[in-house]
Parts: C-alpha cells; sequence; structure tokens
C-alpha cells in the first residue's frame, strides 16, 4: 500500500531522531534530510518536540520515600524469619558456645589466615588490574583510531553525545563542549573495560584524537605511556577519567585543567 | 508526507477506547508476583536483601518518575513505587542479572497498571495501535488526500511547558508509556521493548503515534 511508505518515512524519522538507525541508514537519511526541505521542517519540529518534552519539570523522589520503603522491608524481611528460632533454643546455643571454644580459637587462627593471604592476593591482583585497565583503556584508543571513525555517536553537540550515553550506561559522565579551549567534541562510544561497559568520550586537539574514558570512581590508573600513547588519569567525586592521546603529557595536562574545570560548574541547560 | 488529518484530539478522543483486561497486559515479567507467591510464607535472607538493594534501589527516582506518569499524581505514584519496591524484593530472585534497570522499571509499569486498575480503573485507558477512524481515514484518502503542508506552515513549539504536560497526559496509556520511557528515562527502543513486553517495531511505530499525537495535541491548543 502508497500509505506505508508515508509511515516508513515517519518511523525512519524516529528511530534517527533517537540514534537508532544504524550508520549507513543514518547517513542515508541525512542525505535526504539535507534535500528535501519538507522532511527537513518536519524533523525540525521533531526536535522541538523533543525539546519540549524533555524540558518538562522533572518529578523529584520524594525525601523519605527510600527510608520508609527500607524499614518496610526490614519489618517483613530477613528479621523475623530469624528471631523466632534463635528464642525458641537459648539453652542449646549456650551450650554449644561453651563446648566449641576450642574450635573458635582455630576458626578464628584459620580465618586470620586466610585474611592474611587474601589481602596479599588482592593487593597483587588490584596491582595487576590497574596495569590491565590502563592497558585495556589504550587498546581501545588504538582500535577507535583504526576504525572508520573513533567513536559511535558522531557530534559536536553534547545534548546529543550526554543523552546518547544516558540511554546506554547506567551512569553517564557530564560531556562538556571545551571547543573554546581548542579540544573540540567529536563524539563518544562505548567501551568495553574488563566486563563493564563505559563511556568514552572523544575529543579532537588539531589533527589529534583524545579519548576520554571515564571509569566508576574509586578506581585508580597510575599516568603512564603505553606503546607510545601518553596515559592520563584523575579523579572527581562521581568518575575516574582516563585520558589517552598521542599528545605531549603538557597538552594533556591542560586538557584535564579544562576538563576539570568544565565539568565541576553545574551544567547549563 | 504529512500528519494524517485523521490525527486530531476529536479523532482519537472518539476512537474506541479498548480496556485491556488485567492479566492479559500484565503477562510476562510479572510473573514473579503473582498472587500464589504472595500468599506462601515468604522467608527471604541477608543475601536476598543485599541483592535487592543493589539491584532496585539505585533506580528508585527513575521507578518514582515512571510511576508519576503513568498515575498522573504524586501520592499514587508514591505507593506504586512502594507496591513496586515489595514486589521486586519478593521476586529478587527472579532477577536474571542481565539489565538490572529494566528489570525494576517492567516491575514498576506493570505494578502501576495493576494498580490503577485496581483503585481507578477508569484512568487506564489503552486504544488500539492504529484506531479505527484513523485506520478507515488512511484506506479511504490514501496519501493522496492528505495535504502536504509546506515547511512555513509547520510551525516549531512555542508550547509552554503546561501544556506540553496536559498533552503528554492526556495520551492513551501505550503512547504515553513508550515516550515516558524514551525522553523522561531515556530508554533505549531495546529496553523500552523489554519493559512493555511488546516487539521493538511495535515500540518504534507506537513512538512515532504517539509523538504525532503529541503534536496534533499542541496543534489544537495554539
Amino acid at each position: 500500500m502508497t500509505s506505508s511508505l508515508k509511515d516508513d518515512d515517519e518511523l525512519l524519522m524516529n528511530a534517527y531522531c533517537d540514534g537508532e538507525l544504524d550508520p549507513a541508514s543514518a547517513i542515508e537519511f541525512e542525505r535526504r534530510l539535507a534535500a528535501d526541505q519538507a522532511l527537513n521542517a518536519r524533523y525540525n519540529r521533531l526536535l522541538s518536540l523533543r525539546t519540549a518534552v524533555r524540558a518538562l519539570p522533572r518529578y523529584e523522589l520524594p525525601s523519605g520515600l527510600q527510608d520508609r520503603i527500607k524499614s518496610a522491608l526490614d519489618a517483613n524481611g530477613p528479621g523475623q524469619a530469624q528471631q523466632p528460632g534463635e528464642a525458641r533454643l537459648p539453652g542449646q546455643v549456650v551450650r554449644l558456645h561453651q563446648r566449641s571454644w576450642s574450635f573458635r580459637a582455630l576458626a578464628a587462627a584459620a580465618v586470620l589466615g586466610a585474611v592474611i593471604s587474601g589481602a596479599a592476593t588482592l593487593t597483587l591482583e588490584r596491582y595487576q588490574q590497574r596495569e590491565d585497565v590502563a592497558r585495556e583503556i589504550v587498546a581501545d584508543h588504538i582500535r577507535g583510531l583504526l576504525a572508520p571513525q573513533p567513536f559511535d555517536v558522531a557530534s559536536s553537540d553534547r545534548h546529543t553525545v550526554k543523552p546518547w550515553f544516558t540511554s546506554r550506561l547506567p551512569e553517564s559522565p557530564q560531556v562538556p563542549d571545551l571547543a573554546a579551549q581548542g579540544f573540540m567534541l567529536v563524539g563518544g562510544r562505548v567501551d568495553v573495560i574488563g566486563q563493564d561497559p563505559v563511556a568514552t568520550i572523544v575529543y579532537k586537539h588539531a589533527l589529534h584524537t583524545i579519548s576520554l574514558t571515564t571509569l566508576p570512581s574509586g578506581r585508580s590508573v597510575p599516568d603512564q605511556v603505553i606503546s607510545g600513547y601518553n596515559v592520563r588519569s584523575w579523579s572527581d567525586a562521581e568518575f575516574t577519567y582516563v585520558a589517552v592521546s598521542d599528545l605531549p603529557s603538557p597538552d594533556l595536562a591542560t586538557f584535564e585543567r579544562a576538563f576539570s574545570a568544565a565539568s565541576a560548574a553545574p551544567e547549563i541547560k | 508526507m504529512t500528519i494524517p488529518l485523521s490525527v486530531r484530539r476529536s479523532h482519537f478522543r472518539r476512537a474506541e477506547l479498548v480496556e485491556v483486561v488485567l492479566e492479559q497486559q500484565l503477562e510476562g515479567p510479572d510473573r514473579l508476583s503473582g498472587p500464589q507467591q504472595a500468599a506462601a510464607p515468604i522467608v527471604q535472607n541477608q543475601d536476598d536483601r543485599a541483592v535487592f538493594d543493589e539491584v532496585f534501589l539505585p533506580h528508585m527516582a527513575e521507578a518514582y518518575r515512571l510511576a508519576h506518569w503513568l498515575t498522573g499524581n504524586a501520592s499514587d505514584a508514591e505507593d506504586v513505587v512502594q507496591d513496586a519496591a515489595l514486589r521486586a524484593f519478593r521476586g529478587i530472585r527472579s532477577f536474571g542479572a542481565v539489565n538490572a534497570r529494566a528489570w525494576s522499571l517492567t516491575i514498576v509499569r506493570n505494578t502501576a497498571y495493576s494498580w490503577l486498575m485496581k483503585n481507578r480503573p477508569k484512568a487506564v485507558v489503552f486504544t488500539d495501535d492504529l484506531s479505527a477512524a484513523e485506520q478507515r481515514q488512511l484506506e479511504q484518502e490514501g496519501p493522496q488526500g492528505t495535504r502536504i503542508e509546506t515547511p512555513e506552515e509547520i510551525a516549531l513549539f512555542k508550547a509552554d511547558a503546561e501544556d506540553v504536560q496536559r498533552a503528554l497526559a492526556e495520551l492513551p496509556a501505550q503512547f504515553r508509556e513508550a515516550i515516558v520511557l524514551r525522553e523522561i528515562n531515556q530508554l533505549n527502543y531495546r529496553d523500552i521493548a523489554e519493559i512493555t513486553n511488546v516487539p521493538i517495531g511495535t515500540v518504534m511505530s507506537r513512538l512515532s503515534r504517539g509523538r504525532q499525537l503529541l503534536i496534533a495535541l499542541l496543534g489544537d491548543r495554539t
């Protein structure tokens, strides 16, 4: 039916607007958008609708609701199941305690031993992990440079990149536009570090590409050089940032200052 | 190439409204909180609680936002979120460790509808995805019958927030939830499909239809 053609257009336009078209279809749609004035007007109207809906006041979680829920769960959760059992057998419990003194000493020794060796392996593991994380991030950066483009979503508009992350990741970083400081926002991609998908923002400085990967805060990565790429890391309350680039390290330090200053400032909508 | 003239408020108001039977709408992921489970004594341990805290609690703000949009007011939303939290806790062992956000919001969404069905059945209105009137008009007129708007005629919105809010609240439930999940919760199509228990194609067409309806509603007002 002819009307289905029209419907398809509408669907295509919506999917493009939502960033859900595959790259080939997106490019084709953009070409049509540029050529077709009527389509372009409709697309702009769709965008303005989206802006209007997103600008709606947010319903904020009433304070205290979370606590009420927690205490409701405490009331009918684990407490009930355990306490009656304990209350019924006080004598038994006491006897068990007396008899098992030596077992307790043994158990304590065993636990202590386990904790010590556990801590040692943990530190070692953590050290290795930090190394691995840096190497993985650099590998993702290199992979990005080899691909036709180093990002999954191409846009110099932070209002496109930020929602793109938000719709894919549970936590997404601020995406400041640092063009004024000489670092052009070019897009973003999702990297997988360990098993976790994380947000990587891509900037350009002259001909150099900078990948800024955001890890959950608390995972420090030492500054270093891997395969000729400078790795520089810093943290704020929300994220640990790892910047990778072939820029010399003083320039990367400038980038860090620019990014920190911009992302600390409250986001202007 | 334009919004069918039929997409006007008057038309979809007149369109046949279908109240979907609760069980029919809520099959799928809500199984976990079925009545047979609620009736049995629940013995849950500290681990369940820890998993719950990790899986459900971080999405509480989003859960509330969704519940508010689905029920239409703050106190209902609180009830729904509380109810959903309890259901989530009871069903925490059915959490597949894949997508905590979608899992949590699925429960909230289903709880919201069953809560509405129980307490305010008149408030829940679903329509056919393409209403009978619209279908007929499309078939009779075809695309030629609809006027092509010139770019100049397609005005951008200057609607204020109140109008947008009211228009969104007026949409039939399945369009409203699709738009809220997309624009307010900012989920991708796959997650929306999972939460609303429909194929991705349906999500696409609901979003597209919902937005057209919104545009028509807002256009009527100005």
